[in-house]
């Protein structure tokens, strides 16, 4: 024999894998986040990428300390926690203090993922439990730190503006709807909408960028249509009770929530009924609190109920299995 | 998704399976090559089941094809590979069981032992002289599997059985060695197709043959074409039947349901559907055992991986060391860090190179970093692929879960009991956890449980 034995591995098979990896799938995830986050950026200046920056250190902080403390290795090269960071700091108005999100996303991280046991075992989805958290911390901000599109702004930005569609519908109801869309520039105006040229949370303005980014997901089979699409149907169901249809499905956090939230492989059911469930489940509810809640948007308290009904969602609707039915012909 | 499929059309399974990289082409144009080594070490469990009874002592002269070990004690019959002297009948590395009982045999050029020349009217034997000659030549399912072939085909009185399902699949990567031998040993096969089908009585026969090998399948047509088995002592309708390329469509209940559309139910057998499955190596097995008496001593092996300098699919004796063949294929040529005896899917892993080629051996991977997977696992994410791919419908990912939490005695809801080990789970797993293992640790904990209680 040519050489010496050599030093063998005697781990079972399978002996190959497919090539991709958890952490590969989340940062494909995080590269389909990053138009809608230079979008953001385009449109209300440069404070987004600090708040963006801030919402990621701060979760990436939080499940460091983690790891220190069990002394185990690093799980930040997984880039779960840069996805959370990502997502936290979309929900935020782009007006916010820098240090409010580096703050809610360090408690987020502890409270819904560390405490668990890290990656894989959280029941909430890690972002919205940071995002609810945030709401009942900074009220005024949450809710008021809006700003106003101008492609001119990426040197500074003025002040607060009004705000955001949704605010003014649940607000002012039917009057202030139609006073937003309900014009000869409606058409125009939900064009904007799709674009993202009006106010609203840095990463869910533009419902085209959020979908090019849920395109790449579905075309590379980290996400299947089940969970959104049944999102917005569930929503789409309850739409006749909004002042403004077309505005309430093409506006706020639903389309971010239904491609990039509920989806959340650990949070979510994993069988095709149970997907479907889960998010008209998730549709309904945002409806619920969207036309007749006190908060303007819905979706991220109706993915954090539905993420109780998960465990039970899979226990109920399980794989079928091939060989148990069928008789032999 | 389907509708766009190229495959639209070409059978397969149902349910999941995955397409894992070939890597054939290492071996697919290498022509089976003759390997003798200088001494062979025969372990006598070459069946699932119950081991061989040895019949040899140290310092005895056998010759090639002599039985060294019988089937007293359950086994199957065992034949000396190669004409030479009984060295030791002792312990020696088994490369699944790791340590077994080995008659090692010194070859000697001065006797080549028997010729195994074809006896005449061998096609007109009766049902029960064909039992009789697979028995005695110690056939087993050479796919890998090693289920003593007569007492697969010996059916009982009430099976209805009305098809043979001849196996060319070789679903698993770098295997080659079926490849081959339909290739070039295409009537062999097919006459030996011809004596399962007369033996269990059926008229049908499929023969199952991935698209990756559109060349054996014309072999295997054409060699139906020379033969007019339909105009035989025993008419037989032969039609190859091209699958899609997708493992594991070679494991015999995907094969049944991808060529028949029948579903064997879960823990029953291929008879309870009307079909008898067996492999092409087998039936080639077959024809020698009846044709010329010539027992199991040797088989096609195919040697692959980057780590291997000359990749061939060798015909050895059973018993060659997998170090001996090593030599012959030119050693090393890359660091090697994982040998397996079999497939990278199914296939084990050996410690010692010393371990021989068994009846079961139908491949031996001599495996880069590169190649495979030596990293650790991670939590399960939920992610859904292991349901995706699982032909069965299991769920490893909640095996898995509840194997961790230390209740693999609750698993067998999620399929534990069923699992037949394929590894499209672990395969697929994004967190690279090892879920065949999980069902192995939750399957172990049954059969204690089962004991305990018989206890």
């Amino acid at each position: 024999m040519s050489g010496p034995a050599p030093d063998l591995y005697l781990s079972p098979g399978p002996h190959i894998r497919r090539g991709r990896t958890t952490a590969e799938i989340m940062w494909l995830v995080n590269l389909s986040l990053a138009p809608a986050l230079v979008w953001a950026v385009l449109v209300f200046g440069w404070p987004v990428l600090g708040i963006t920056v801030s919402a990621v250190l701060g979760c990436a902080l939080a499940e460091q300390l983690a790891c220190l403390v069990r002394r185990a290795p690093s799980t930040l090269p997984d880039g779960s926690v840069v996805c959370t960071g990502l997502l936290l700091a979309y929900t935020l108005p782009p007006g916010m203090p820098l240090w409010m999100p580096f703050v809610g996303g360090a408690l987020g991280v502890f409270f819904a993922k560390t405490v668990f046991g890290g990656l894989g075992y959280n029941v909430f989805n890690i972002a919205l439990v940071a995002r609810a958290l945030m709401m009942a911390t900074f009220p005024v901000e949450m809710t008021t730190a809006w700003v106003e599109p101008d492609f001119g702004a990426l040197a500074a930005v003025d002040a607060l503006s009004g705000a955001t569609p949704l605010v003014s519908l649940t607000g002012g109801g039917e009057a202030a709807g139609a006073a937003i869309v309900g014009t000869p520039e409606g058409m125009a105006h939900g064009l904007a909408f799709f674009l993202g040229l009006r106010p609203g949370s840095i990463g869910e303005v533009s419902v085209l960028l959020i979908g090019l980014g849920a395109a790449f997901l579905l075309w590379q089979r980290i996400i299947k249509l089940w969970i959104p699409a049944s999102v917005i149907a569930g929503a789409a169901l309850l739409a006749p009770w909004s002042p403004d249809p077309v505005l309430y499905l093409l506006s706020g956090g639903l389309w971010l929530g239904a491609f990039f939230m509920a989806t959340d492989y650990v949070t979510s059911p994993s069988t095709p009924k149970g997907q479907v469930v889960f998010g008209l489940g998730i549709g309904l509810l945002t409806g619920m609190i969207r036309n007749w809640g006190g908060y303007p948007e819905g979706i991220c308290y109706a993915i954090l109920l539905m993420n109780t009904l998960t465990p039970a969602l899979e226990e109920w609707f399980r794989p079928p299995r091939s060989a148990a039915k069928g008789t032999p012909s | 998704m389907r509708l766009f499929s190229r495959h639209r059309g070409i059978p397969t399974f149902a349910r999941g399976g995955v397409h894992p990289d070939e890597h054939k082409e290492l071996t697919a144009d290498c022509a089976i090559a003759d390997f003798v080594p200088r001494q062979v070490s025969v372990p006598i469990h070459q069946s699932l089941g119950a081991p061989s009874h040895p019949v040899v002592k140290k310092a005895d002269r056998v010759r090639r094809g002599d039985l060294i070990a019988s089937d007293a004690d359950g086994g199957v019959p065992i034949h000396a590979p190669v004409s030479g002297i009984v060295r030791s009948v002792d312990s020696g590395v088994h490369p699944v069981l790791a340590i077994d009982t080995t008659i090692t045999i010194e070859a000697r050029d001065d006797d080549p032992g028997a010729e195994f020349a074809p006896l005449p009217d061998w096609q007109l034997l009766p049902r029960g002289e064909l039992l009789e000659r697979i028995r005695l030549a110690g056939v087993v399912g050479l796919g890998g599997a090693t289920f003593p072939t007569f007492r697969k085909l010996n059916l009982p009185a009430d099976a209805r059985v009305d098809t043979l399902v001849i196996n060319g699949s070789e679903c698993e990567p770098y295997l080659t060695c079926d490849h081959r031998l339909m290739l070039e040993r295409a009537d062999e096969v097919v006459q030996g197709a011809w004596l399962i089908a007369k033996i269990i009585g059926v008229a049908r026969c499929l023969v199952g043959i991935e698209e990756n090998k559109a060349d054996a399948a014309a072999a295997l047509r054409a060699a139906i074409d020379r033969l007019h088995l339909a105009g035989s002592d025993h008419p037989l309708a032969i039609e190859v039947v091209v699958t899609q390329t997708k493992y594991p469509q070679g494991s015999e209940k995907q094969l049944i349901q991808a060529l028949t559309g029948r579903v064997v139910p879960i823990r029953g057998l291929p008879m309870q559907v009307g079909v008898v499955v067996q492999n092409v190596a087998t039936a080639f097995a077959i024809l020698e055992a009846v044709r010329q008496q010539k027992p199991v001593i040797e088989r096609v092996v195919t040697v692959s991986g980057l780590g291997i300098a000359r990749p061939a699919n060798l015909r050895v004796p059973i018993g060659t060391p997998v170090n001996a063949i090593v030599e012959a294929c030119g050693g090393f040529r890359a660091e090697v860090v994982k040998v397996l005896a079999g497939g990278p899917m199914m296939g084990r892993a050996l410690a010692d190179l010393s371990a021989p080629v068994t009846k079961g051996t139908s491949g031996l991977l001599f495996l880069t970093r590169a190649e495979t997977n030596l990293g650790g696992y991670q939590p399960c994410i939920g992610c859904g692929e292991c349901l995706d791919v699982c032909p069965l419908g299991l769920e490893p990912s909640k095996v898995s879960q509840y194997v961790e939490a230390g209740r693999p005695l609750e698993t067998a809801g999620f399929g534990a009991l069923e699992c037949f080990e394929c590894g499209c789970c672990s395969y697929s797993c994004p967190s690279n956890r090892p879920l065949v293992q999980f069902m192995q640790v939750a399957k172990a904990a049954y059969r204690q449980q089962l004991l305990r209680r018989s206890a």
